[in-house]
């Protein structure tokens, strides 16, 4: 009895937290293709351009070959964000693992 | 030495991570979102290694070593809750107030970090020789928790960095020796059946 009580709610859990991920991608290995590091923008223009989004910077640094965001938007919710080094584009926004937005040019 | 001794030993031991941590924070050598992610690793590797001195001390059998491993089995398991305290309390502190905590609990990797914790609590709360002593065959079960606890702690990981290995290689020692333990019920059994 106990271990079919067990079973089921295991499988709820499983089944709920498939259900509420299902909009989340991984980011553990996103890629910006950005080049030689010499043709980067600098980090102050970078935080300009976190400032002009609007959001609230909280850390800035260079993650793989993207610059990693971590801020709050407008309606102050925690988000990261990568953004190109050499175009400054705006990439990916993930909010707790769960992408929120994704650059049309930036392909999956 | 005495049991005491060792007692405040270990936990001066367990607790020298967390007081880093708070040291680091209270002095602006680290943001609260830069200790989420080693608050919530070393409760699931505490979880882990207490949970890993079952199997192995019986696959490899009792000794002077599993003996004291399993002796410190519940301070593990009590400290790994004390981190996911002081993880969830990090959390709080990175977020701007309550309303924004309330407004992120839909969240898979979110909701996943606060029901790892609920599980937590009930075994966290009897860890100690009365309750185990009043609640008998219960103590153990309500223990079995914490299979649960880690699976969901893991999957609260995974939903956050989206990277299969960290989470995978914390698994692999707990899945090894429950290999190991299965394996030497096997043989056992076996044995018993050809006498």
């Amino acid at each position: 009895m106990h271990n079919k009580v067990y079973r089921l709610a295991l499988a709820a859990i499983a089944g709920a937290t498939l259900l509420t991920a299902a909009p989340a991608y991984a980011d553990g290995n996103v890629q910006c293709k950005s080049g030689p590091v010499k043709n980067w923008k600098p980090i102050a223009k970078m935080k300009k351009k976190v400032w002009m989004e609007g959001w609230e910077l909280l850390k800035l640094q260079v993650e793989g070959d993207c610059y990693e965001v971590y801020a709050r938007n407008e309606s102050g919710q925690s988000i990261e964000a990568f953004f190109h080094p050499v175009t400054l584009e705006k990439l990916l926004v993930y909010r707790r693992g769960s992408e929120i937005y994704r650059s049309p040019t930036f392909p999956k | 030495m005495s049991r005491i001794v060792w007692k405040a030993l270990c936990w001066a031991i367990l607790a020298i991570p967390g007081l880093g941590m708070i040291w680091q924070f209270s002095h602006n050598d680290m943001l609260a979102m830069d200790i989420l992610h080693p608050s919530g690793e070393i409760s699931i590797r505490l979880m882990i290694l207490a949970m890993l001195a079952g199997p192995l001390s019986e696959f490899f059998g009792l000794n002077r070593f599993f003996r004291a491993w399993l002796a410190m089995r519940r301070n593990l398991g009590v400290a790994a809750f004390g981190y996911a305290i002081l993880h969830l309390a990090f959390y709080f502190l990175d977020m701007p107030d309550v309303a924004a905590v309330l407004d992120e609990l839909g969240i898979a990797g979110i909701w996943t970090g606060w029901l790892a914790l609920a599980l937590m609590i009930p075994p966290a709360s009897i860890s100690f020789d009365k309750a185990m002593q009043r609640l008998g065959r219960k103590w153990k079960m309500i223990q079995r928790l914490v299979y649960a606890a880690l699976i969901i702690s893991l999957v609260h990981w995974l939903l956050l960095d989206w990277d299969w290995w960290p989470a995978f290689i914390h698994l692999a020692p707990l899945m090894i020796a429950w290999g190991l333990r299965w394996s030497s019920a096997r043989r056992k059994a076996s044995l018993l059946r050809s006498i």
